[in-house]
């Protein structure tokens, strides 16, 4: 079971990262993938401040595991749970996000921003790039792991499954997927129109391991992170992590219209009490 | 200038590339052979070097994904397939994956132009618009099959993504004697000097001109030949000199005449505000072509060495 105390501390992490999100949207004068955002920020704060072994300081030693957004349109997200981590400065990126020249914009670019391990925000391309990774890290017997993360939505893309399957094929057990089911697509609800269930059991059928759990839940984040199989595993790891689109914010959560949008100062301030009422929500559960 | 024209002498430019690869990856542990199911040449690399060879079954994208994905790793990889399916189905992730990070991938595709013989879903006449279209893509188009070999090796210093065009590579004309010429990203070989007009070609076509220079000359008519190997970069120096020299301009290419050579060189005019005299590009016209061997559908199609003479010919009246 995953200690309380590391649970309490990613917890009042999430919740600053919230924060940093919101006011990031409010500031900014355009639109920001808000809702995506929200849904993987607990998946992320488990990885980059708990999961993952990252050093800040030394963002090319060899040894580090290797993270890759395959959401690309989630960079803010990114960018804002390795701020907390040391990497950046989160005023630089309020400052200069999406601005001409700025190393900080909606999609992740690994030449403009060190740090960053691949450019994405092509949906679909992340995983493939990711299972490229590590073949590497096992070819040269690497003990590092090599983490990516897709939107559901994403996995529409016919590249994922051809991935998925070399993946599997390969028994690249090095290579965890992180899967933010937060059964939205852009402009639809999973099941609208595209019908993504039984969703572990398509990537059991690739030859997937296969862990489901509840991406709000810190507990469950780390318990799934802390039991990853070794590296030398005959099957990847899929971590599927139910999600809430726009988790935490009222007029965001499951609503189609917040895939991505702008705040108003009276919204930033609304979606701010919403996520605080939220966080003492989620405290008193804890205690 | 020594040159060999062997007419006899064919080589398969796949076996040069499969033993290339082998070569290669007895020397560096971070060259890779990645193929989507086409990767016949690679027995041997395969054999030796089975942790470095990756075949993903029949999905382009995603072969392009990984060989990203090791190149980010410091590694070299070579994808090896047929051209149709490497450049256009894979076309997004050749730009976004590996050109956009600017990645040293090898791209060797066979079956350019209608040289496949499998029909217009085979055959490769939009390849050298689409990869060249790729900024920091570098785009070759070789005949000669040792070149392949050649360009393969020198490509280890090359730090940009890299697509070689080869023609069906099953029985490949050898052009120049192994070792005449020291091959170079973004320049041509003069295969025959000559000053009453010049005909540039790339890839299989080097062949075809030479053989319409050769017939030419013996009407007294003396035509220079370009191997413009490197269409991206383009070797503009030659070019012009070529302009300068000859005044007389015959491009001839197994690809859609649009987007093509000539359409590269065309450019280069219109850049360097440097015109010949006359410019005729011979190519595919606008058609899905249908069966037959390469070199039926370029006399069908009028790009063969009986068109080249007369367009040589009617330039010069």
């Amino acid at each position: 079971m995953a200690d309380p105390k590391e649970v309490k501390r990613l917890q009042e992490l999430a919740f600053e990262m919230r924060k940093k999100l919101i006011n990031l949207c409010g500031s900014y004068d355009g639109i920001v993938h808000i809702g995506g955002d929200l849904s993987m920020t607990d998946l992320l704060i488990g990885l980059y401040h708990h999961g993952m072994k990252v050093d800040p300081t030394d963002i090319k030693a060899p040894t580090r595991d290797r993270f890759l957004l395959s959401k690309g349109h989630g960079a803010v997200c990114m960018y804002i749970a390795m701020c907390l981590r040391g990497y950046f400065d989160y005023d630089e990126i309020v400052r200069t996000y999406g601005k001409l020249d700025s190393a900080y914009g909606m999609h992740p670019c690994k030449i403009q921003l060190p740090g960053v391990e691949a450019s994405t925000g092509s949906l679909g391309q992340g995983l493939a790039i990711a299972v490229g990774l590590a073949f590497s890290a096992r070819q040269k017997k690497e003990s590092h792991r090599v983490f990516c993360m897709m939107g559901d939505g994403e996995t529409c893309e016919g590249e994922v499954w051809e991935a998925a399957n070399t993946a599997g094929s390969y028994k690249l057990g090095n290579l965890i997927g992180i899967v933010d089911r937060n059964k939205q697509l852009m402009t639809s609800l999973d099941g609208d129109y595209m019908h993504l269930e039984p969703y572990a059991d398509k990537w059991r059928a690739f030859n997937w391991d296969v862990v489901e759990l509840d991406g709000h839940d810190i507990g469950q984040i780390v318990d799934a992170l802390d039991n990853l199989p070794p590296v030398t595993n005959e099957k990847p790891t899929v971590l599927i992590a139910s999600t809430i689109k726009g988790k935490g914010v009222s007029f965001m959560e499951r609503n189609v219209g917040w895939h991505a949008g702008a705040l108003s100062n009276e919204d930033t301030q609304k979606a701010l009490a919403d996520i605080e009422a939220d966080f003492v929500k989620v405290r008193s559960v804890a205690q | 200038m020594k040159m060999t024209f062997n007419f006899g002498s064919f080589l398969s430019a796949r076996s040069v590339m499969g033993d290339t690869m082998h070569e290669l990856g007895q020397k560096h542990s971070n060259v890779w052979a990645l193929t989507a199911d086409t990767g016949g040449a690679l027995v041997a690399f395969k054999k030796d070097f089975p942790d470095r060879f990756i075949d993903v079954g029949v999905a382009e994208q995603n072969c392009a994904g990984i060989a990203a994905g090791l190149a980010l790793e410091g590694n070299i990889p070579f994808i090896a397939g047929m051209i149709p399916f490497m450049t256009m189905r894979a076309c997004e992730q050749n730009r976004t994956a590996i050109c956009y990070q600017d990645l040293p991938v090898r791209f060797i595709g066979t079956g350019g132009g209608l040289t496949s013989g499998g029909g217009s879903t085979h055959n490769a006449m939009e390849d050298i618009a689409i990869m060249k279209s790729l900024v920091n893509m570098t785009v070759l188009s070789i005949g000669d099959p040792n070149m392949v070999g050649d360009i393969m090796i020198l490509s280890m210093d090359y730090p940009h993504p890299l697509y070689i065009r080869l023609a069906q590579g099953k029985k490949d004309r050898m052009l120049y004697e192994p070792g005449t010429f020291t091959y170079k990203i973004g320049m041509g070989i003069t295969a025959r000097d000559g000053k009453d007009a010049t005909i540039i070609a790339h890839g299989e076509m080097v062949y075809v001109a030479l053989e319409a220079a050769t017939a030419l000359a013996t009407e007294g008519i003396n035509v220079r030949v370009i191997d413009m190997y490197s269409i991206k970069p383009l070797d503009k120096d030659l070019l012009y000199k070529a302009v300068k020299e000859t005044d007389n301009i015959v491009v001839l290419e197994d690809h859609l005449m649009d987007g093509g050579l000539a359409s590269t060189i065309a450019d280069a005019f219109v850049d360097g505000n440097i015109y010949p005299k006359n410019f005729k590009r011979l190519g595919i016209p606008q058609v899905y072509a249908g069966f037959g061997s390469g070199e039926e559908q370029r006399a069908k199609y009028g790009y063969d060495d009986v068109a080249t003479i007369a367009a040589v010919k009617k330039m010069l009246a």
